[in-house]
């Protein structure tokens, strides 16, 4: 299962376009992909035979796992030896001719069950032994088997082990892991009325995946600030007056975006990402911007943002918009993020905290621009001023390290001639 | 309702089906003037003559051949061969005609001839006369097995056998023949395709044919008794055609399986049943299958090595045990 986008776990295989014993070119299409963020057709990047096929179409698999071999036909049969999926091993059944044996010893009575049961605790990725009922009835009460201590022969997760565990939470049982829409139907109506289970999309699975890992694993802070805004303004109205027809206009967001991209190249920590205990710092600038796309939230990504000029992210991030909204983004645009810009200022939120989009180091949550009355020089005069909430992952930035960077980000968008340098 | 023995409920089947048809006749050796090896014939010639009850010579396929001719011809002959083992030397005419037969003439000629035959072990009758081929029959389209474990079956099943228009190997237990058991009086027919449950339980299928039947049932009062168990007993009676349903719902219920039968292991009654119900029952299934079965050796002819060849209810209790490890308190 090739990894097809940044964030890829694992991936759905659609269609295959070649059958097994079908010769295979580089760069014929093999098979059709699902991602967490679109349907991709992955071309083969070895020539050969399609020997073999793993992955049935449907089929959901972690990346690196084995879906298909391509090689010589006269080694279809030898083993793949580098870690397919792992192939289910038939237990030592009790000897079929087990009278025989017993009585042959001489006793001819009950052989005493040896108890293998006893409890071993399990390592992670290890098969899990458990009957066939057993595993319908965790699918059908929503336990995970990965909990459970199997009580049988062996250390087998047996249906009295489950029952045992669904009795001591019974809460969890109320909510079904795996979708279950027959027992979504039978549910009693509650003082919420009644219930309609709505599936996530793959996208939006995803989605929660990470926001919740995000929360859960990053330490946030976050900084607020205002930024006045005059001149940012004053200049866009400039720039529109004097765009012949056709030229794009950049956006408030662009110039965020520009200002952003600029202070990261000054900041090379706000611009890593925390990875398995160490800091990396990336040589690109490559600024997402959040997009609301139907029912989903994508975050397509305007690539080394810190050498291209405004019209230019202008131009970009229109083109990516609209490739969001009509659904033909493709995961190498959702990919390679360094940080995220995420404005709400269109709907009249005028501030709030975003949650870092992993494994970035922070995430700029942008207001919008409000008429106010500001204090200048000991008098009260029109201003106008965006509220900007910077909210980063303490394990990379600290306090006054997201305090520069903001105040460089603010100190940018106040003089927006430094934004064209 | 009359209490009488196997061998007896088996001669009243036959004394009924040949008072009712007189195309019934019977064929075998010894079974004429010597009234049968186990006495299954009795007085039978004395009723019928010889011409409807023929002893024959020592030539099991020669006699098996003559039933499958004078059922073509319509006739219904019921056949006895002295033991199951002597009915190898009739594997030609059983498989290559009486059960091809009505497919090569496509339905136009039936084979209505049942073949009666003692086997299984017990009575230190040595490797040539003492096994059990159930498993072997019912590998083989186009014939019925039927496998009576009490003398109200053995009766009703030879009826229904009898009145098949499809050859019927029916097989009788040499332990079984003084078997006592309440017998229903007039027309007692058992239809074939019915199981028998023996005794209800809810956590384990305890299936056995013949007299494995008798010993699964003992089991269970064992396994009640001393280890809190409830075993459901069932007895499948016909094995072609199988009742394959009651099986599987005493599985859906118990979620365990323990089949047990006097045969050898390999390709047996047990085998081809574990491979039904996990075909069919997977997702209830709580434990592997498990299997009884006689030793895998030809039947020894000493009585404790023929007895630690047999089944017996301390194996079908360890394999029921096995089962439930760690599901019972």
């Amino acid at each position: 299962m090739p990894r097809l986008s940044d964030s890829m776990e694992e991936g759905t295989v659609l269609a295959w376009m070649k059958a097994v014993g079908d010769e295979v070119a580089v760069g014929d299409e093999l098979v059709e992909i699902e991602t967490d963020k679109a349907n991709m057709v992955y071309e083969s990047d070895v020539a050969g035979t399609l020997v073999e096929i793993l992955a049935e179409e449907g089929a959901t698999l972690p990346i690196g796992s084995v879906i298909a071999r391509v090689g010589d036909p006269s080694e279809a049969t030898a083993g793949d030896g580098n870690g397919g999926p792992p192939r289910t091993e038939a237990e030592p059944e009790a000897p079929a001719e087990a009278p025989a044996e017993d009585a042959a010893g001489g006793a001819g009575g009950e052989e005493g069950v040896t108890d293998e049961a006893a409890a071993a605790p399990r390592r992670s990725g290890e098969r899990i032994k458990a009957s066939p009922i057993a595993r319908r009835v965790a699918a059908d009460r929503g336990l995970d088997l990965a909990g459970l201590t199997g009580s049988g022969p062996g250390g087998r997760i047996i249906k009295a082990d489950v029952e045992r565990a669904g009795e001591a939470a019974p809460a969890q049982a109320a909510e079904p892991a795996a979708p279950a829409p027959a027992a979504a139907a039978e549910r009693p109506e509650t003082a919420r009325g009644s219930i309609e289970t709505v599936e996530l999309t793959r996208l939006q699975q995803t989605v929660s995946r990470r926001m919740a890992e995000s929360k859960a694993t990053a330490p946030h802070f976050y900084l607020t600030t205002e930024i006045d805004m005059s001149r940012a303004v004053e200049a866009r109205a400039r720039i529109k007056a004097a765009a012949s027809e056709g030229d794009v206009v950049p956006s408030v967001n662009d110039m965020v975006v520009k200002a952003c991209a600029i202070a990261l190249r000054e900041f090379p920590r706000a611009n890593g990402s925390y990875r398995d205990g160490h800091v990396e710092e990336h040589s690109r600038v490559n600024v997402g911007i959040a997009v609301a796309a139907r029912d989903a939230l994508v975050v397509p990504t305007v690539f080394d943002a810190d050498e291209k000029g405004l019209r230019q992210i202008a131009a970009e991030s229109r083109g990516l918009a609209e490739r969001v909204r009509e659904g033909t983004i493709t995961p190498p645009e959702l990919s390679g993020g360094t940080f995220t810009v995420s404005n709400l200022g269109m709907f009249g939120i005028t501030s709030f905290s975003a949650v870092i989009n992993p494994p970035q180091a922070a995430i700029l949550a942008v207001g919008s621009i409000e008429d106010v009355p500001v204090v200048r020089d000991g008098e009260i005069v029109p201003g106008r001023r965006m509220a900007v909430n910077l909210a980063c992952d303490h394990r990379i930035l600290y306090g006054a390290d997201g305090a520069r960077f903001l105040a460089r980000v603010r100190d940018l968008l106040e003089e927006p001639v430094f934004l064209a340098l | 309702m009359a209490t009488m023995r196997m061998r007896e409920a088996l001669n009243e089947a036959l004394r009924e089906e040949m008072e009712r048809d007189e195309s019934v006749f019977l064929m075998g050796e010894d079974i004429a003037v010597f009234e049968g090896a186990f006495k299954v014939t009795q007085g039978l010639m004395d009723q019928f003559g010889e011409r409807r009850v023929r002893d024959t010579p020592i030539s099991e396929n020669t006699i098996v051949g003559t039933g499958v001719g004078a059922a073509m011809a319509g006739l219904r002959p019921v056949v006895e061969l002295m033991t199951v083992n002597f009915s190898l030397l009739a594997f030609d005419q059983i498989i290559n005609h009486a059960a091809a037969i009505p497919y090569m003439f496509n339905g136009q000629v039936r084979v209505p001839l049942v073949i009666r035959m003692p086997g299984g072990g017990g009575h230190q009758l040595g490797p040539t006369h003492s096994h059990s081929f159930e498993a072997m029959f019912l590998q083989i389209p186009g014939i019925l097995v039927a496998c009576p474990s009490t003398a109200a079956d053995g009766k009703g099943l030879l009826k229904t056998a009898i009145r098949d228009d499809n050859p019927v190997i029916f097989v009788e237990h040499e332990t079984l023949y003084g078997i006592r058991g309440e017998v229903p009086e007039d027309d007692h027919v058992v239809e074939f395709g019915s199981a028998a449950v023996r005794r209800e339980g809810s956590d384990v299928t305890i299936v056995g044919i013949l007299k494995m039947a008798h010993e699964a049932e003992r089991a269970a009062e064992t396994l009640a008794a001393e280890h809190g168990v409830e075993a459901e007993v069932i007895d499948p009676r016909t094995l072609r055609p199988l009742d394959l349903d009651t099986i599987l719902d005493s599985v859906r219920k118990t979620n365990r399986a323990v089949i047990v039968e006097e045969g050898w292991p390999h390709g047996g009654v047990g085998a081809n049943l574990a491979a039904l119900i996990q075909e069919q029952a997977f997702d209830h299934l709580d434990a592997p299958i498990q299997r009884v079965t006689g030793a895998d050796v030809p039947m020894p002819y000493s009585k404790r090595l023929e007895q630690s060849a047999i089944p017996h209810p301390e194996h079908i209790v360890s394999a029921v045990l096995e089962t439930t490890s760690g599901a019972l308190p």
